[in-house]
This record gives structure tokens, C-alpha cells and sequence, in this order.
């Protein structure tokens, strides 16, 4: 019994646990919980657990670094709490695993709430197009771009070249500007990302969410993706508006292409970024479900 | 819409999330503690002490830069470091310390706020908590040991005597500390010590990423809102949610971070005080302390953290 509760059952969690972390780090499924700088972490964690599961499983060690009476593991000191330990180390990393999806439900979307513009949400550079290098210098106005780690780029003399934009957007085959939802929020306050945009013909994709707030004509829908810092649990919604001449017959929450032109009016008092489509298709979820 | 909604998807994916993000911390700060246990006898940590109280206590609120551990550990190291000789109100400074002022807690701190003034937020973290050791390093001086520890602890802890700074207790002798094993078997040992470490802490991790997925997927967040504006009731707001996720201080900066609502001090609160003070801190606490200790430093620690950090928002404009 002693021999349980010391030796197999932490080499189990260990396995178990090993096995959920390296099944979704091989598998990719890991994309869709945590930012690229943060995945290789799981591999680690999940290679050293199955080092010392082996050491539990192959040898004979037992989890039992204090003497019964000096224990300073609350848990550990009784068989009843080792039992515990086992059950809720065990029980709801499985449920979790077995059920869980690669996108959240309507439900959480709303209850976070869509942001539309970026004055709540901090800026980062992930997977987004990259960053013009002439952002913002001809508008002292409106604050530089920041890089990945939340610094302002100084301005340099290159960057007050706007001519050649097309040059670092990329292009899908069809020639169309190829963006995410934030690039175009960016591009909402940003006076030369607007210029590189505006009026072209460009493609994105999105998640499609009815919406209730700027939609007096009917036929506005909002084109959402969820946004992460680190992993999906402090993902926040965010949204650019589309009007197409009729609102799309994909169910809410459907992933969408959608291309069409992109202006900037300002509605409410500020600029905001409208995608006038042409074109709206149904299409498989992508990789990376999340922006970062 | 209700203000709770839960949906089992929608916890799954917010839980693991979490739970993938934490545990790599988890794993490198059990593999620390086990390395501790395994590799530093008791003359190296009576060494490391100066014999000046005041540097003293200022060497063991940064002893958690080379001895890094996360609050559940720090607990069950001090017993251990108890043992070996180091002064009570070090030791207390560094089970203070240790879970805030420790490298792993500042990287995890900065990648967590990345985007969100990281050098600050990590920096900030870092001096107050370091403060907030020293302080009460500071004020436990003349409290004898027979006064804060459990009864139990005194008597697990035979040949005490006073080392001349005040109440410690000296090694135990009769206990077994590094025997001659080889690296071999230090590193076993280091294994199984950190699997043990581990196992126990991530039982509270589990349960505190459980409750922070509840909130973060099933609550309607626009509720907290109205908490989230003003300064001084935003920190006691987070302070209170840090007691009640009892999150590991390795990870909860990105628990923190994702609170996108609350001002940069509530969230510095948030990460003050959830490392030093939380449901999970409270029962091992007392399994160390005597009650009344354990809440007067809940109480004060709450005190003080939120009169600083509403102080650190209004004057700072965090």
C-alpha cells in the first residue's frame, strides 16, 4: 500500500501529465492555448515529467522527501490526502483534455465583450502583417507603432518612405491585400497604415458575429478574432466591422473569408475601420485560431 | 445576459491554457527546491548569513535569487532551512521574499506583461516585495520563536537555543541531512524531492487555474467593471480575487495581465499580495505558525499592500 501511494501513483500523474503536455505540443493543438514563445516551455515541461515519471516507473523512487512527522507537505502526510492529490492532479487535466475545443463558444465572446477599437487593449506585434516602417513619422500626432516588446520604434530615415507599401503587404494569390482584423484597428489610428490600406482590395478572415451597436441600415456584421497576450484563458475578442449588400447565411461564430475594400469613416466621434465586401465564403478554421 | 453562464468547453480550454502556461514554472521551481534539498548542506545557509541582523535579514529577502521558489515551496524550505540553522525572522524574510523576489517570478512577471509596461510592472514587483520582507523580517525580531511557531514545530525541533540574533534553532543533529550518496544519488534524490514538491503544489495550482477558468468563462465580466474604475477599489478588488485563486507567484502575473479592465496598480496588488497571502498560504501557514500570527500578517499584509498600491496608482498614475 505504501508502495502505491509513494512510488506508482506520482509516477502515474507524472505520465499523465507528461502525456497531456506532449500530445498537444506534437499534435499543434497547443497553438490554439499559447503564444509561439511559450510552446517550447511545454515541450520541456513534458520531457522532464517523463524523466521523472521513468524514475518512479523504472526505479525505485518514492515521492517522499520529508519524514512522516517533519512533512511539510500538507497532502502528503496522510494517505487519504495523497489519494486526494492524485484524484484532482489527474481527473480534471483528462476531462479537460478530452473535451476541450480549439475556439471558445459565442457565449464567452460575448461575456468578454468585443472590442472595436484598440483603446483597451494593449499593443503587441505578433501575427499580425508586418508594421510599415514608416508608421506614423508623418503624423506627430498619433503615436509610432511599437514593436513586439511594447517599445516605440524611433523614427529613422528610411521610415519616412511611404511609396512602396505594397512591397512588405503580403498578397494573396489573387492579388488582394492579405490582413487580420487588428491590422485593419490599427490602421484605424494610424494615419499611414489607413493610406496603405484604404480603398485596396483586401482579404481577411474571421469568425462572424451579428452587430447590434453600429447596424442602423441591417446589413452590418462584425468579423471577430480572438486576440491573446500569453494563452487563450486571457484572450479578449476583437472585431472589425463588414457590410456586405446582404448580411452572409453562415451561422454566427462560422469562420469566413471576406474581401472587400476598406475604408475609415468615423462614426461616434472616432475613425473606424468598415470592410465593404464583395465577397463572403465559408472556409476552415486556420491554424492559429488566435492573433497574438 | 446572466451574470453566469458555465459551459464545460469553454472552462476546458481556458483551464488548460492556463495550466500549460504555469506548469514549465512549476516544474523548473520543484527541480530548484529538489536541488536544494539535495545539494546544499546546512553550513552553506548558516554561511550565507551575515552576523548584522539588519544584513541579515536584507541577505535573506534576496536569498530567493539564488534559491528560487514559488510560495507553496518556500513554505516547506523554511521548515527545512529552519533546520539547518537559519534564524526565524530569515527565515520568515525569505518565505516573504522568496515567492516575489526570485528570477523565475521576474521572468514569468515580464514575458507576462509584454505589451503592458513589462519593465515597470516587473521592477515594481520586485523592490515592493522586497520591501515587504524586509519589514516584516524587521518587526518579528523580538518575537520569541515559542510565540510564532506551532507548538508541534518547537517540539520537532530538538537542541534549540539562542544563536544571538534571536530565537533559532539550531540543526538537528540526529536528523539526517546530506549524506555521502554521489551525484547519482543526489539527483535521485533531487527527483523524488521535487516530484513530492511538486505533487503538492500543483494540487493548488490545479485548483486555483480551476477557479480563475470558472471566472474568467463563465462570469459576465462586465460586472466587475464598475469595481475596476476607481483606484482604491479596484486594488482590494484584485487583492481579494489574489486570496481567492490562491494562484502560484510563478505564474500569476499572467493571470494578472489578463485582467485587461483593472489599472496596472491593481494588478500590482494583485501580485504583491497572492503570493504571500492566499486560502492555500492560510492553511499551510498555520501549519507552521501559531494562528494569530498568521492572521495578523493576513491582515497587515493587506493593509499595507492596498494603502501602497492605490498610493503608487494615484501618484504614479499606474
Amino acid at each position: 500500500m505504501t508502495s502505491l501511494f509513494n512510488r506508482w501513483l506520482p509516477g502515474v500523474t507524472l505520465l499523465v501529465w507528461s502525456a497531456v503536455l506532449l500530445f498537444f505540443y506534437f499534435t499543434g493543438r497547443i497553438a490554439s492555448y499559447l503564444q509561439p514563445s511559450f510552446r517550447v516551455n511545454v515541450l520541456l515541461a513534458g520531457l522532464a515529467m517523463l524523466l521523472m515519471a521513468c524514475c518512479f516507473l523504472f526505479l525505485p523512487a518514492v515521492a517522499n522527501c520529508c519524514d512522516e512527522e517533519r512533512c511539510g507537505h500538507p497532502l502528503g502526510r496522510r494517505k487519504l490526502g495523497r489519494f486526494v492529490t492524485f484524484l484532482v492532479l489527474i481527473l480534471p487535466l483528462a476531462a479537460a483534455a478530452m473535451v476541450s475545443p480549439n475556439n471558445y463558444s459565442a457565449d464567452v465572446v460575448n461575456r468578454r465583450g468585443i472590442v472595436t477599437n484598440l483603446d483597451g487593449l494593449a499593443r503587441r506585434n505578433g501575427n499580425r502583417v508586418p508594421a510599415p516602417q514608416t508608421a506614423s513619422t508623418d503624423n506627430p500626432s498619433e503615436p509610432a507603432l511599437p514593436s513586439k516588446d511594447g517599445s516605440t520604434p524611433a523614427p529613422t530615415a528610411a521610415s519616412t518612405d511611404t511609396s512602396d507599401a505594397d512591397q512588405y503587404l503580403p498578397k494573396s494569390k489573387d492579388g488582394n491585400i492579405v490582413v487580420q482584423v487588428i491590422d485593419l484597428l490599427y490602421a484605424a489610428q494610424d494615419t499611414s497604415m489607413r493610406a496603405d490600406f484604404s480603398g485596396k482590395t483586401v482579404e481577411t478572415i474571421g469568425q462572424l458575429m451579428p452587430d447590434d451597436s453600429h447596424n442602423a441600415s441591417g446589413n452590418r456584421f462584425k468579423l471577430m478574432r480572438m486576440f491573446m497576450y500569453c494563452c487563450a484563458a486571457d484572450a479578449k475578442p476583437i472585431a472589425t466591422l463588414v457590410e456586405a449588400p446582404s448580411l452572409p447565411s453562415q451561422a454566427e461564430m462560422s469562420w469566413v473569408k471576406v474581401v472587400g475594400k476598406v475604408e475609415f469613416p468615423i462614426e461616434g466621434g472616432r475613425v473606424i475601420p468598415i470592410l465593404k465586401a464583395t465577397s463572403v465564403q465559408q472556409v476552415e478554421p486556420p491554424e492559429d485560431t488566435m492573433l497574438y | 445576459m446572466s451574470w453566469f453562464s458555465f459551459h464545460f468547453p469553454d472552462f476546458a480550454l481556458s483551464f488548460l491554457s492556463i495550466i500549460f502556461e504555469g506548469i514549465p514554472f512549476l516544474v523548473l521551481g520543484s527541480l530548484a527546491s529538489g536541488a536544494v534539498e539535495a545539494f546544499v548542506p546546512r553550513e552553506t545557509i548558516t554561511r550565507m548569513i551575515p552576523k548584522n541582523f539588519a544584513a541579515s535579514i536584507v541577505v535573506s529577502a534576496l536569498l530567493g535569487l539564488v534559491l528560487p521558489m514559488c510560495e507553496c515551496a518556500s513554505v516547506v524550505v523554511i521548515r527545512r532551512l529552519i533546520r539547518k540553522g537559519l534564524p526565524l525572522p530569515c527565515a520568515i524574510t525569505y518565505m516573504m521574499a522568496a515567492p516575489i523576489v526570485s528570477p523565475i517570478v521576474a521572468l514569468s512577471t515580464y514575458v507576462a506583461f509584454r505589451g503592458q509596461n513589462p519593465l515597470v510592472m516587473t521592477s515594481m514587483r520586485m523592490l515592493l516585495g522586497f520591501l515587504l520582507a524586509i519589514g516584516i523580517g524587521m518587526l518579528v525580531r523580538d518575537i520569541p520563536a515559542e510565540k510564532l511557531l506551532q507548538p508541534s514545530m518547537i517540539d520537532a525541533l530538538p537542541n534549540k537555543r539562542r544563536t544571538g540574533l534571536s530565537m533559532a534553532v539550531a540543526g538537528d543533529d540526529s536528523a539526517p541531512d546530506l549524506v555521502d550518496e554521489g551525484v547519482r544519488g543526489k539527483l535521485f534524490r533531487t527527483i523524488q524531492s521535487a516530484t513530492a514538491d511538486f505533487l503538492d503544489v500543483t494540487f493548488f495550482f490545479v485548483i486555483g487555474a480551476a477557479i480563475a477558468s470558472t471566472f474568467n468563462t463563465a462570469v459576465n465580466q462586465a460586472l466587475l467593471v464598475p469595481l475596476a474604475t476607481k483606484p482604491g477599489r479596484s486594488v482590494v478588488t484584485m487583492m481579494v480575487l489574489a486570496f481567492a485563486l490562491a494562484l502560484c507567484s510563478s505564474t500569476n502575473a499572467f493571470i494578472a495581465a489578463s485582467f485587461q479592465m483593472f489599472p496596472p496598480s491593481a494588478k500590482l496588488a494583485f501580485m504583491l499580495f497572492g503570493p504571500v497571502f492566499d486560502t492555500k498560504l492560510f492553511f499551510m501557514y498555520g501549519a507552521v505558525f501559531r494562528r494569530w500570527f498568521v492572521m495578523s500578517l493576513g491582515i497587515g499584509l493587506f493593509i499595507v499592500i492596498a494603502l501602497v498600491c492605490t498610493h503608487l496608482g494615484l501618484i504614479l498614475d499606474l
